[in-house]
């Protein structure tokens, strides 16, 4: 109790004979709050407590379902005056891992980014390492990658509609959610063989054809899927406490959406109609029809309303896909040591979150030179810093459970 | 001023008796509660003169500052003993009555929300409507760790989260279990090679059941919780005789 | 291939310009040096020709001999993805100015470069580790910081892993780093 601290400069100089101040000399892996001296401008101008306010903690492990997130609140009574995220409870150092091994084995660590939406996580990889080796991918292969994309999209949305309501209190709409999303994951893992992290994508095309089993599954759900998610969504869209608590929360004009970097339902929320399938193409979505739900008001029940129409046109693009399957190889014949040109290589795909993209460096190796994976929830977690602040702690976990991170994704 | 002390009929009577003043009178507060309003950080400090323990070493006496370090704590024995057991009078009930405690925690082991990543998806899959893991009373994930009998460590631990997670194990009441899900708590699994990963929660906590898996299947998730309630029933693994770290020889 | 943005570009920007305007599928590469990162993406932001609001990415990239920052930006009036590479820090003392002026968002993309490479983004009002401890000593991203190889360690170290198969035969850990001219 009375020896010093090991790391001298970030606990607070206090007296150690003070009964009231227990140092945890053990615990140095936990930042203590407030750290001192402050190391940045901001760390100081939020570290500073005004006229009654107080820090709460919401720590690595807490009830919300998002993953390992530490918040640090200042609090006034329940207001929210201001927060700071403190992430890395999950960093796994994928990126330096992905430039260790081969162009192959990298899709496999680009998987648990982001769990729940793993084959959007792998697509702008691959799309990257077939722009580098000039690869051209056969048609079946990119209709059954956007038949496995937006299962996997509706399979993340209905995950989202789960936890909106679980973080506003509800129990019985993630079992609904849930439900959906196991019927998916089996689905998907007749096709890939795993429920969740597939690792289905290759470079040039994908890892096996349709099977019997996926397309009777599919056929399945297909027949009852429209009605089994009205029924899912209307549980929650006429229930009143929900909609009047998300009404008119955490509301992001454009500016502010373009400011933060925002992409994908948050930013299609706010009143901007962009989406990279129709605004930066790629694979075969000149060919499909679907339209891209946009709403004006920016807040809250807006993005949730914004990804139920996503599910629908989900719905849709994965029946004219099935129509239009046309026939050939998967996919493309690729020698098993790839040794691309050097060059340089940017793709982006369009995921339920927004923009997953990847920037991919190539020496002229086996392996990459410098994997740089770009992930929505990440840039769209420093908004909870503009949008969390002068509400009450409940609202404020609608409004973190609204933008819809995960915590693989920003932690890489 | 002290409550003046007056026996006989004078009590209740007469314009000095203290009772008759009323309590929020400047001159009639007892001494005891007299709080130094000037400095509102001060604690309201009791001596503990009322009640003494027998135990010498109770309530910090003798011991060091406390040992937050596993390794130590499985050094100075503290953690074997059994407190779970029966005490004082009842220690003469036969151990049948043990294995009727054993099973009432077997069906009944409340696990703790931790899920960290992946793994956690599959967690929250076989603790839901298609494979319900409340089939075996498994049903309420504690928010709190000190409500929790088993910590099921679901997904990578990196080490930024290894101290939290230690803390919640620690912070875990007698008796429980850990089960480790998924490669990367067994192993260290796909990123085995990575700077900021434990290779295994083994390292840091004991772990009675390993669920190996990328993620194991709500299925596999749920035969490992099984063989946990046999292990506990069995009173296999039981918790002083755990040992601490990688039961693979170090130079391998 | 957007051949009108490459013209604009040359127009607007020539002198700043420290390669040609590269153009490869998809995408146009210009580079810069880092004091210029400011004004350019200023005027690309804000000049009615460009019109580059949304920043799509802030990448640090450490190359063995330099340190790049490269930010990846798309705006309505082009099909391409327009990248700016900051090229030419130093891998002692890397600094550039920050976007955080433009973009409030990149401000953890600026984190996350510092944590990972050094890089210091002067303007950035909270520069600290995002995704490490914040006591970690190294930065992990740059080409001179190995992993620890369980491998190298074990009985089984004289097998010649997949992993080692970019390095000489007889290299070690910690010796070899990669360098690439990008």
């Amino acid at each position: 109790m009375t020896a010093a601290p090991p790391h001298g400069h970030l606990h607070q100089e206090v007296p150690s004979d003070d009964p009231r101040v227990q140092l945890d000399e053990a615990a140095g892996v936990f930042e203590p709050v407030p750290p001192y001296p402050p190391r940045t401008e901001r760390e100081a101008e939020f570290y500073t407590l005004g006229d009654g306010e107080m820090f709460i903690n919401m720590g690595p492990q807490h009830p919300s379902t998002h993953g390992v997130l530490r918040i640090v609140l200042k609090l006034d009574g329940e207001n929210v005056v201001d927060l700071d995220p403190v992430l890395g409870y999950l960093h796994r150092g994928v990126e330096k891992l992905c430039e260790n091994s081969d162009y192959h084995h990298s899709i496999a660590y680009l998987d648990p980014l982001e769990y729940i939406a793993s084959l959007f996580c792998e697509w702008p990889g691959v799309l990257a390492f077939e722009k580098l080796l000039d690869v051209q991918v056969p048609r079946r292969a990119e209709y059954i990658r956007v038949l496995a994309t937006e299962l996997n999209r509706i399979l993340s949305h209905s995950m989202f509609i789960g936890w909106m309501a679980l973080d506003l209190g509800g129990l019985t709409p993630i079992l609904y959610g849930l439900i959906e999303r196991d019927e998916i994951a089996e689905m998907l893992g007749a096709l890939t063989g795993q429920r969740l992290l597939y690792n289905y994508l290759r470079i040039g095309g994908v890892n096996g054809d349709l099977n019997h089993e996926f397309m009777s599954r599919l056929g399945d759900w297909m027949s009852r899927a429209t009605t089994q998610i009205e029924a899912n969504t209307t549980l929650l869209n006429e229930n009143e406490i929900f909609v009047r608590r998300m009404r008119g929360l955490g509301t992001m004009d454009k500016e502010t959406a373009f400011r933060m970097a925002m992409t994908g339902p948050n930013l299609r929320a706010s009143g901007v109609p962009l989406d990279f399938r129709r605004a930066h193409p790629y694979s075969v979505f000149p060919e499909l029809e679907f339209d891209i739900p946009t709403r004006e008001e920016g807040d809250c029940l807006a993005r949730y309303l914004v990804r139920i129409d996503e599910i629908k046109q989900s719905l849709r693009i994965i029946d004219q896909v099935i129509h239009n399957m046309p026939d050939g190889p998967v996919i493309a014949k690729l020698p098993r040591l790839l040794r691309p040109r050097p060059g340089r290589a940017y793709a982006a795909v369009e995921g339920p979150r927004g923009q997953y993209a990847a920037y991919v460096i190539s020496d002229g190796t086996d392996q990459p030179f410098r994997m740089r994976i770009h992930d929505p929830s990440f840039v769209h977690l420093q908004a909870v810093g503009v949008l969390m602040p002068g509400h009450l702690i409940a609202d404020a976990m609608a409004v973190m459970a609204s933008l819809d991170p995960i915590m693989g994704g920003v932690d890489k | 001023m002290a409550l003046s002390r007056k026996s006989g009929p004078g009590l209740g009577v007469g314009p000095d008796d203290a009772t008759q003043v009323s309590s929020d009178a400047p001159a009639n507060e007892p001494s005891a509660l007299t709080v130094n309003t000037t400095a509102v950080g001060q604690p309201i400090v009791v001596s503990n003169t009322l009640w003494q323990s027998a135990d010498p070493n109770a309530y910090q006496g003798n011991l060091e500052p406390e040992v937050t370090h596993l390794r130590e704590f499985e050094a100075s024995g503290a953690g074997r003993r059994d407190d779970a057991r029966w005490s004082g009078a009842l220690e003469i009930i036969p151990t049948k009555a043990d294995y009727v405690l054993d099973l009432i925690r077997a069906n009944s082991l409340w696990p703790l929300l931790s899920g960290l990543a992946c793994c956690a998806m599959e967690m929250m899959s076989s603790a839901t409507s298609r494979n319900d893991m409340d089939r075996w009373g498994m049903f309420p994930f504690r928010a709190s760790p000190r409500q929790a009998d088993v910590l099921i460590v679901a997904g990578t631990l990196t080490t930024k989260m290894a101290g939290p997670l230690v803390r919640l194990w620690e912070q875990m009441p007698e008796p429980k279990w850990c089960v480790a899900m998924g490669d990367c708590t067994c192993s260290g699994g796909r990123y085995k090679r990575s700077y900021a990963t434990v290779e295994g929660i083994d390292r840091v906590m004991p772990v009675d059941v390993y669920v190996p898996g990328c993620p194991p299947r709500p299925e596999g998730l749920i035969y490992g919780m099984m063989k946990l309630q046999q292990l506990v029933k069995d009173r296999r693994g039981h918790w002083p005789d755990r040992a601490i770290g990688p039961t693979v020889p170090a130079d391998v | 291939m957007d051949a009108a943005l490459k013209r604009r570009l040359e127009a607007r920007f020539g002198d700043r310009l420290t390669a040609p305007v590269y153009q490869r599928h998809d995408e146009t590469e210009i580079r810069i040096g880092p004091g210029d990162v400011p004004d350019v993406c200023r005027t690309l932001h804000d000049d009615a020709d460009f019109r580059f609001i949304l920043l799509a990415d802030v990448a640090g990239v450490d190359t063995g001999t330099v340190m790049q920052v490269v930010y990846h930006l798309w705006g309505d009036t082009s099909s391409d993805w327009l990248r700016i590479v900051a090229d030419g820090l130093s891998r002692e003392d890397p600094r550039v100015p920050s976007v955080t002026f433009l973009w409030q968002g990149a401000e953890w993309m600026e984190r996350e470069a510092y944590d990972m490479f050094g890089i210091t983004f002067e303007g950035n009002r909270d520069l600290r580790r995002i995704y490490m401890p914040p006591d970690y000593q190294s930065f992990p991203l740059r080409k001179d910081f190995f992993l620890p190889d369980d491998a190298a360690r074990s009985p089984g170290a004289g097998v010649r892993h997949m992993e080692q198969s970019h390095a000489p035969r007889n290299a070690r850990p910690g010796e070899t780093m990669r360098k690439v001219r990008a």
